[in-house]
Formats: C-alpha cells, structure tokens, sequence
C-alpha cells in the first residue's frame, strides 16, 4: 500500500548503478590536501592588506536590556584607535541585516543593536584600530548605560506571554505557528491498535569549525566599489542584501571566497561578519580585518541548531505497523529568526523517515526568547527529527515486544513504492532500504552482539545495543523557504536555488572548472569538481584547474548546505561539459570531414566509430578552436568556454492549501547506524564499543571523501548525543563560551567507524549522485539513544534529553530507582 | 581574547624573581608554563600589570631524589616527570596522576609546581600533594620556607604563600616496601579536568593496612584528605565490602555544595555548567573505591 502517484511523470524509473566510470566511484586522494597540508591554504586570518585595520566589537552582558547611552569618547582617544561606531550610530548609517524570518520588520535584526539588546554577546559597538589589542583594550572604554529588563528565557512560558516581549513590534514572542495536516490524521489514530507518546527534549548545541568567521573588508572610495575577503558563504544570487545593508550598489559589491576550516553550515551566509568589517572599511578608508574569536563565535556566530521541546504521538497496529504520526514542536529561537522555519522544513522533508505512514500532523511553535538566534548546523533540524522519530519508533518496539530491527523491516518503504511521496508532499526519488539494514546487519553481526551482549550482562555489565534506519534528503528547494505562508502572503514565490558554472579547456586542453559560491569548508568542492570535470575530458583530476570566483559578476550560485554540492556541481558541470564537448565534435567532424554522427568520444578525442586511427585528441581540437579559425566550421566562435546554471532537479509547487508541500526535497539517501554500549552505572559515562554506519546516497563520487563525511558527521553526533550542550541559566546568560565547558569529542572520545555502502542511483541528477553532506549526525543521535536505553533496561531508563551526560544519565537511574 | 597590557620581567635566577616579585608589589605575577595563566589573561579574568618569568631561571627543572624525598623543581615540566623513570619508581601516584592532566602539547608547557602553586579544586596534581603529604618549599627575598600540602590549600585557587612568595619545590615522600599507589578519575571528555579524582597511597604488612592515605578532588573548595575512609581501612585486612564501606565514608562527612558553587573551582569563569555536588560526590566515592582497589592490589594486599 504505498503513496506512489504518477502526478510526476517526469521522474524517470531508477537506474542500475554504472560501474564504467573513470573517476566517479573510485577513491581520489583530495586535491586541496597538498596545499592544505603544507600549511599553504591562505586562511582568512593569513590574509593581510596593506594599511590593513583590526576590529573588536564590545557585545552586551545582559540578556534583555534598553540601551540608554553609549559613550564611547575614551574609546576613540585610545592609544591605536581609528574608529568606533556604536549600535545607534550604526542603525542612523546602515541598513538591517538580510533576514528571511516570517516579519523582517518586527523584528528588525541589525549589525549592532541599535535600542535594546536581545542576548548576551549580541553586539554594541565596533572598535577599530592598528591591532586587535589596541581594539579589545579599546572596547572596555566604552561606557554603555543599560536599563536591564526581565529576560525571555523560557520558551513554553514565553509563547504564553505576551507581556514581556523580545521584539515589541512583534506584539508576541511566537514568531510563527501552524499546524499542517497531511492525509486523514483523525481516522488513522481512530483506526489504530495503539497510540504511543513521547516527549523529547532535543537541547541546544552549535556547530564548531576551528576556523571561526572572518572578512575583510576592502573599499575603494574612489571606485566606489567594495570587496569582502570572507570565509563565510557568499551566495551570488542573495549578495545584494549585504549591499543594501552597507548601502552600495549591488555590482559594486564583490564578496570572495576563501578556504575555511569547516563550516558545517555555520557559515551559511554570516552576514554580521561581512557587514561588520565592510561598514568599518566605508568608514575609515581603509582595509579592515574582523575575526570572530571563539567567544564572537559562539555567542555571536551562526552555528546554534535547534532547541527544541517534542509531543510526538505514533499511531500503529498490534503486528507493529506504523498508521499515523503527530508531532508538536516548539522551537527556541533565540532573538532573531533569520532563515525562518527552514529547519523544520528541513524535518518535513523526510518526517516519517524510511518508513510507511500515511498521514502525520506537524505543529510547529517558533519561539523568541532572550538568547542567541539559531543558525544552520549539520542537519538544520532533520537531525533533531530523525532523532525523535527513530525515539517513538524504539517505544513502540519496547511496548509491543519486538526487535527493533524487525519493527523497522516491517515498515520500510518497499523499493517497489519508489518515487514515493511521504504525507508532507515530498518525493523520495529512489531507495531501497532493506538491503541497507541487512547490510548493516551482518557487518555488525548483530546476532552474534546479541548474545555476547546477554553473556556480559549476565558478568553484570551494562551492555546495550542501538540500532537506527534513517533517511537524509538532499538538495534543498526554494520552496521550502515560503510555503509556511498561505499564497496571498508570499510576495515572492522562489522556485530556485540554481548553481552555476564556467569551464574552459584551453589551447592544449587542459580543463579549468570556474565556481561561484562555493568555498572549501572541508567538503571538497575542488575535488568534487575535478573528479566530475575529469570524467567528461578522461583527464586527470589533479590536472584540472579549479577556480573560485568572487559574487560581482558571477553566475547564480547558492553553495554549500541542504547536501546540494556535489549534485549541483553534477549537473553543471555536466551540463558544461557538453556544451564544450558539443562544439568539440563539430570542429572534429568539420576537420576530420565526417558526420557528426559518426563520431564517438573515446579516451579524451573523438574518434570515428569502429575506426580508432582517424581520431583527433582533445588537444589536436583545441589547438584549432583557439590558433586555427580557418579550421573550424562556418560560424563557429574561436575558442572553448561554456557556461551552465544547473536549476533544482524536482521541484514541484505546494497546494495552495498547505495540505500537499509538493516535492522540495527530493534526492533522499538511507543509512543503517549500529552501535553497541557500555554505561558505568556509577560515572554515568558511556563507552562505545562497536560502530557500524551502512549509507546508500545514490551514486558515490570519491567514497574516500564521502567516508570522511561520515565520520565527521558521526563524530558530531556522539557530541551531540552525549555531551554537547548550549546551556543558559535562568537569567539568560550563557553558561559556556569555550571549548573549556562546551565538549566537542576529541579523537579519544569518537569510535572507530566500520563503513559499509550500497548504491541506489537517484534518477533524478547527473551520474544519479544524491547529497551526503550531513551523513552520520542524522543516525548516530538515535543509535547511542537506544543503545543507552537497551543497556540500562533494568533500570526503567529511556534517553528522552540530549545530550544524555553521564550526570544526566545516573539521574535517570537513581531517579526510576527512588 | 587578548591579554591586557602587561610588561614582562625575566628573572634571572629563582631569587631574581623573588626580587622582582617584591619590587613590583602585588600587580605583578609569576608566570611558569603559562598553562593557565595565559588563558586567564586571554579571557581577562587576570590583568596583573606584570608577569616575572621563571622560565629561565638556571636549576629549577631538576627531579632528583634527595634522602627519603623526591623533590620536584619550579620548572620542571609535567612532561618530564611523567617520563621519569624515578617518579615511576618512587612516587608511582604522582607519576599516574600526571598522566591525567590535560593532553600531551599542554604537558610539555605546563609544570608540575605550577599546577600545584595555581590550586585548582579540582586539579590532579594538588590532590597528589595532599595524598602524598607534600612538602613545599616557599621562597622569598625574606628567604625559605617549607610548608606541607595541606596547609598549603587553603580555598580555592588560594594559598597560604603571599603574592611574593615563589613555590620554588615541591618534595613528595618516596614509596617503599609493601606500599601500592592509585590515582583514578572520571572527567568528561578525555583530557579534561575530572568530575571528581581520588589518589590513594596503601601500605599493607602481613595482610594488613598499616598506613593509608586518601585525597579527593572535585568535591570542595580545595583538594581534601579522606581522614574517615583512611580509618575505615587503617588496620583491616582489606576486601571488597571493607573497601566499599571506606568509599562511602570518603564523603560522609562532606558539606554538601550548592548548585554552580563548584564552578569557579575549575577556571576563575563568573560561571560554568559543572556537575552538581551529589553527582560530583557519588563520583569522588566510586574513584575512591578504584583508586584503593588498586592501590591494594599494587600493594599485594588484595588477591
Ligand atoms: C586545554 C587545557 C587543559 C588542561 N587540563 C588540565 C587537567 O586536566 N588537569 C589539570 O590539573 N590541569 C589542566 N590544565 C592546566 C595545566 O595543568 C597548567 O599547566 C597548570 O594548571 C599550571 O601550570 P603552569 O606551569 O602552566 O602555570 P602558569 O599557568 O604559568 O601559572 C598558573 C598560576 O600559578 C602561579 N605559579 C606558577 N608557578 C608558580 C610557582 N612556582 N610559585 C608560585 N606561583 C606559581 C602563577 O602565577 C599563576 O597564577 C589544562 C590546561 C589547558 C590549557
């Protein structure tokens, strides 16, 4: 009984995995590693300008507070200071800050705080001066006079009041609420065996590149132009809102990319950091350095995740198959909400994961309260879905007394079903789910775990068993950033997020891939389009030549995030390839004096089929379309350059009831994650002693690469699973600002993962690649969860917090003890 | 995070330092391996107006042996002593507990005297002084004196040494026959500072408990002597249930903390997400109980 409609005539039956590949599939050493390596990357931070400035921005102590003066006379006499600019001197100079939030006006989100502060850490003031000391000695001579107000911490007390507000305008502190109806929910649950309920908390964590934002803004007043030397994300097609906020025109405005030392999406767009050291440049005339230190970081930066407060209901049958699925969420925001509810439609993407339900309600809260507005980490809220969902699915098992590995077998969406629409609307291009499981299954040796697990047990060791089946959509689509609102309130109705491309083979035929957009952040974006751009010309991926080109001027381009890259990149460069490969054929068939028609590529020329001596290499055409005009067909351009803008694959427009999403979200990847535990009873302190990760995202590129995916993304999920945590007190002030007290997992802490992979092409992108960006933190959350569970099963205790520290932890056990 | 002005002063020898220390009055600080220091300052939880380096001084890196003692010089790094075959030999707890202190890169920087001059609460190295009764040699331009460990905590992050005062050794008492050492510790993350960490020194006769030593870290103000485990043990030929029973009275008799009381303990930070006390105790007891176990079975008290 599956949801398959052939409304989508246009998404091609699956394909078989395409072993004849030179490069896509095959372990590629990266090609950023040398330069990396050798201490050659030129991070921002390396990056120096003549006459260059240094920024230090004085941030607000106080949660919630009414600025009332700012004096900063001390500060500007300071020894070494060129510059300060306070919160409403800004506010009088420069524009509010892009935002995509559901009332960008009642919530105005600025550089500097202009009247009030929101959070502690949100910024003052802006110091600039010949060093960064001078500057932060500078910043503590500013004398600001605050009236402190009560602060909004707590979200379900906050969503209530109306009277203590963090954005007045708003007139309440719930920026946006709605609950959807997908399907006949009422008579699925009326129709059920059982109704099983959970509530979850998914606590606040931040995403923590070593490499924290940075740019430098470079202006010309006489030009008039203005460069920004940024490590964050510089999406081409939305740059213009950083230009609108420094009030220059937006082909004045060129943002370029740097290396970054990771990302994972907290560099989505980091408008404070560009903004801040490109006011600071206008002001001064000259270049200006601003790097966030890790205090900026993570009390300023953009890498908090969700923050969420779950009632997640499942309704289902006695066998144990799944009906219908409720959940209402209420979201801690924190001051602002820049991307919107993007990451909840990041969760409603895949909301009933592999498996076959056939109506969900989703009620989302986003509420404003006193702390640092969320950003965009690894998963954007699919993560702390999967996490709930594969939670109640563990609870159902336990209450009904299956395996659950079996009660996940019984619900997976047949291969058959595919493309198949989950409730939401959102298509699943391809999958098939259960040979992943089995896969994961058997290199875990699940049955042998299962009774060396009971023989521990039975020495008193508290061993426990985890295992999830989760899906990762990828390639996010415009769509999902307004479908919140009913049509009458989208003034604009975005239907792309295109990535373009520019290659040029030169006059010997080397290859030379131009993007825009798109930084390293750790992700291989150069290696991915060498590997990609090599598979066309049968050349050597070490030997293209990948360039990283700068906003002005460029082609629509949106980067890194929503694991779109290396799809994107795909299909672009795919579809440049051809362009070029095109004209290749028709210098060769002109020169040759063939038919088109005849010819076939072959090892990097055309040859003539079945006639491998007349052939012309790659080079031998080249050398023609750039020396030897006479060479080339009537009315055929010397040269060879193409351009290729690649638009969203599938993308299909939601109802205007909201009852049907339509597809934004189409390329979905599977993974089986296993895990098996150790808990100290007395610490609380969790060992892991087996791992086990099996993806299946379509067609692998470089599964070297993709494995580091996993890791990393494993890696964050332990953190995130059992130590990291963003904590406030009851105040609002934040309780951790370093690595001292917010635990990211060392290399000691992270398990040794065993990779498995299956290949399920997705029929919908070039070479049937489907993303694989936030492999691992989507899985490892649930798996520790239920390992956790499992191990202290006599104990009563169930993970229903994360993370799930070793004090939590010997809480619970005390607590089902007492 | 960068450090507020400061002038920097390089002493020469350990009395230069002291000079320097008592000409520049109370702004000024002693800087050893700048381990904690240097985030402080970076953090602006300390300006001193001065930072007197040690580093240089000539013959404060010596670990030898001296008689009965295993003294420990003002520079010496803790990397060092954890590679010291005599530390191993002689002071086996203090070489187990330094392996506990942060991560390799930071061992090689920071020192021993350092950790124990800087007295964190919660600290490794000041909980093996106390357990190994310690004795510190304090040295000023008024001249020498020595004091033993657990005079010398007094709360935390203070001492009974004046600000001119320089911890210019620290003397631990060498082992002998028939005595089995033990740090252990739960913390966090690897690396990190511990929950909570005991050290125990067990000297076992004939089967019997004929002297015992037990500190923990993490459950006050400064690392503490477990004077009510110690009694528990002291005489008894020791088994599981006996040592047990020790644990639990290892924090019988502790003031209990409030909520966030513990935090400044670990750094100087207005304040931090630390454990509260009844987790940090129930873990102080469970180290307490492995550190003893072990200790014994060094000890071959326990078959
Ligand atoms: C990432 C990280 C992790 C860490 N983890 C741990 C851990 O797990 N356990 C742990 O115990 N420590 C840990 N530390 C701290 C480390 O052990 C320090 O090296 C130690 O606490 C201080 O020694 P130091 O030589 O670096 O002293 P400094 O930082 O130079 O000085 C510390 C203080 O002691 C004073 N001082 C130093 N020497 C003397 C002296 N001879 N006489 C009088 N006063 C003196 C200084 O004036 C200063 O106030 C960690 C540090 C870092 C950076």
């Amino acid at each position: 009984m599956s949801q398959t409609t052939d409304s989508h005539a246009d998404v091609p039956a699956p394909m078989a995995p395409h072993k004849d590949m030179k490069w896509i599939g095959k372990s590629v050493k990266r090609v950023e590693d040398p330069k990396l390596l050798r201490g050659l990357g030129r991070y921002i931070d390396d990056v120096v300008l003549p006459g260059m400035l240094h920024a230090a921005v004085l941030r607000s102590p106080h949660a919630h507070a009414r600025i009332v003066s700012v004096d900063a006379e001390r500060a500007r006499r300071a020894p070494g200071v060129v510059a300060v600019l306070t919160g409403p001197e800004a506010a009088e100079q420069f524009g509010p800050l892009p935002d995509s939030g559901p009332a960008p006006d009642k919530h105005v989100w600025r550089v500097l705080a202009a009247d009030k502060v929101h959070y502690v850490g949100e910024g003052v003031a802006v110091v600039v001066a010949e060093n960064r000391y001078q500057a932060e000695d500078a910043r503590t001579l500013i004398d600001v006079t605050y009236d402190v107000l009560e602060p909004v911490v707590d979200p379900i007390a906050a969503a209530e009041d109306t009277g203590n507000l963090v954005h007045e305008a708003l007139g309440t502190n719930v920026a946006y609420e709605r609950t959807f109806t997908f399907g006949d929910v009422a008579h699925d649950f009326a129709d059920a065996d059982l109704v099983v309920r959970d509530r979850l908390r998914w606590g606040r964590q931040t995403a923590h590149p070593l490499d924290t934002t940075a740019a430098i803004g470079d202006y010309d007043a006489g030009t008039g132009e203005m460069v920004v030397h940024t490590n964050s994300i510089s999406m081409t097609w939305l740059a213009f809102g950083a230009a609108v906020a420094l009030g220059i025109p937006s082909n004045k405005l060129d943002l370029r990319p740097y290396i970054s030392g990771g990302s994972f999406g907290s560099k989505q767009f980091c408008w404070r950091s560009t903004v801040t050291a490109a006011m600071m440049s206008k002001i001064t005339g000259r270049p200006v350095k601003y790097v966030e230190d890790r205090l900026d970081h993570q009390l300023n930066g953009d890498q908090h995740g969700s923050d969420r407060y779950y009632d997640v209901e499942l309704a289902l049958m006695r066998d144990g198959t799944f009906r219908s699925l409720k959940i209402d969420c209420v979201d801690d925001y924190g001051a602002y909400i820049q991307f919107g509810v993007g990451s909840h439609g990041n969760a409603l993407a895949q909301v009933t994961g592999p498996y076959r339900i056939t109506s969900t309600e989703y009620r989302v809260r986003a509420v404003l309260t006193n702390k640092t507005q969320q950003g965009a980490y690894r998963g954007f809220g699919a993560d702390a879905g999967n996490w709930a969902l594969e939670r109640i699915v563990d609870k159902a098992a336990a209450e009904l007394g299956l395996d659950p590995a079996d009660i996940r077998r019984r619900n997976l969406i047949p291969p058959d079903a595919f493309p198949y629409h989950i409730p939401s609307g959102n298509m699943y291009d391809s999958g098939n789910y259960e040979p992943v499981l089995d896969h994961a299954l058997q290199r875990f040796d699940y049955d042998g775990w299962r009774r060396k697990q009971e023989a521990m047990r039975a020495e008193g060791r508290k061993i426990g068993i985890g295992v999830v089946t989760a899906n990762e959509r990828s390639v996010y689509g415009a769509t999902e950033f307004w479908f919140w609102f009913d049509d009458k309130d989208v003034p604009v109705k975005t239907t792309s997020t295109p990535e373009g491309v520019s290659m040029t083979v030169d006059t010997v035929g080397a290859v030379t891939v131009t993007l825009y957009s798109t930084p390293f952040w750790g992700n291989s974006s150069d290696t991915v389009a060498a590997m990609l751009a090599a598979e066309e010309f049968d050349v050597d991926p070490a030997d293209v030549s990948v360039v990283h080109h700068g906003t002005k001027g460029g082609l629509p381009a949106a980067g890194p995030g929503g694991s779109r890259l290396t799809v994107m990149l795909a299909g672009a460069i795919t579809g440049a390839s051809k362009k070029i490969k095109d004209k290749l054929r028709r210098i060769a068939a002109h020169d040759m004096e063939v038919d088109e028609a005849d010819l076939e590529w072959v090892d990097g020329g055309y040859q003539v089929r079945g006639a491998e001596d007349s052939r012309r290499s790659i080079g031998d055409l080249a050398m023609l379309a750039y020396l030897v005009k006479t060479a080339l067909p009537d009315g055929e351009e010397s040269g060879l350059a193409a351009d290729f803008v690649y638009d969203h694959p599938h993308l299909t427009m939601p109802k205007p009831d909201r009852s049907d999403l339509g597809s934004f979200y189409p390329c979905v990847g599977h993974a089986c994650h296993l895990v098996a535990v150790e808990v100290d009873e007395e610490t609380g302190s969790v060992d892991i002693l087996d791992y086990v990760a099996v993806h299946d995202s379509g067609t692998l590129v470089n599964p070297r690469s993709y494995d580091g995916q996993i890791v990393g993304g494993t890696a964050q999920g332990v953190g995130t699973a059992l130590a990291e945590e963003m904590t406030y007190d009851a105040a609002g002030n934040p309780l951790v600002g370093t690595f001292w007290d917010y635990l990211i997992p060392t290399a000691l802490d992270v398990p040794e993962v065993n990779f498995g992979h299956e290949e399920t092409p997705s029929p919908i992108t070039a070479h049937g690649i489907k993303g694989g960006g936030e492999a691992g933190r989507l899985m490892a959350p649930g798996a520790l969860s239920a390992a956790i569970d499992d191990a202290l099963r006599d104990h009563g205790v169930r993970v229903t917090e994360l993370p799930a520290t070793p004090e939590r932890i010997v809480g619970w056990i005390q607590g089902h003890r007492g | 995070m960068k450090p507020p002005p400061f002038s920097y002063h390089r002493g020469r020898t350990v009395e230069h330092a002291a000079e320097l220390l008592r000409e520049l009055g109370p702004s000024a600080r002693l800087l050893a391996g700048g381990q904690s220091l240097l985030p402080m300052l970076n953090l602006r939880l300390a300006e001193p107006a001065h930072l007197v380096d040690l580093g240089s001084a000539p013959g404060l890196d010596v670990i030898r042996r001296d008689g009965d003692m295993l003294v420990v010089g003002a520079t010496a790094r803790q990397a060092a002593v954890e590679h010291s075959s005599d530390v191993r030999a002689l002071v086996p707890l203090l070489a187990e507990a330094v392996e506990h202190v942060a991560h390799p890169p930071i061992r090689h920087r920071g020192t021993v005297v350092g950790s124990i001059a800087h007295a964190s609460a919660v600290a490794e190295l000041p909980c093996a002084a106390v357990a190994l009764n310690a004795q510190l040699t304090l040295l000023s331009a008024d001249g020498v004196r020595t004091v033993g460990a657990e005079e010398f905590f007094t709360g935390a992050f203070t001492t009974s040494a004046r600000a001119d005062e320089i911890v210019a050794q620290v003397a631990f008492p060498v082992t002998g026959p028939g005595t089995g050492q033990a740090w252990s510790e739960f913390s966090l993350r690897r690396g990190n500072f511990p929950v909570a960490g005991a050290g125990a020194s067990v000297t076992v006769a004939d089967g019997e408990i004929v002297d015992v030593a037990i500190a923990i870290c993490g459950v006050s103000d400064r690392p503490v002597r477990a004077r009510a485990a110690e009694a528990a043990l002291l005489g008894t030929r020791p088994g599981p249930e006996v040592v047990a029973a020790a644990a639990a009275a290892s924090i019988a008799d502790l003031a209990p903390r409030v909520d966030g009381d513990l935090a400044a303990h670990i750094l100087p930070v207005v304040a931090a997400p630390v454990p509260a006390w009844g987790y940090r105790a129930s873990v102080a007891k469970s180290q307490v109980r492995r550190a003893v176990t072990t200790a014994l079975t060094r000890a071959g008290g326990v078959r």
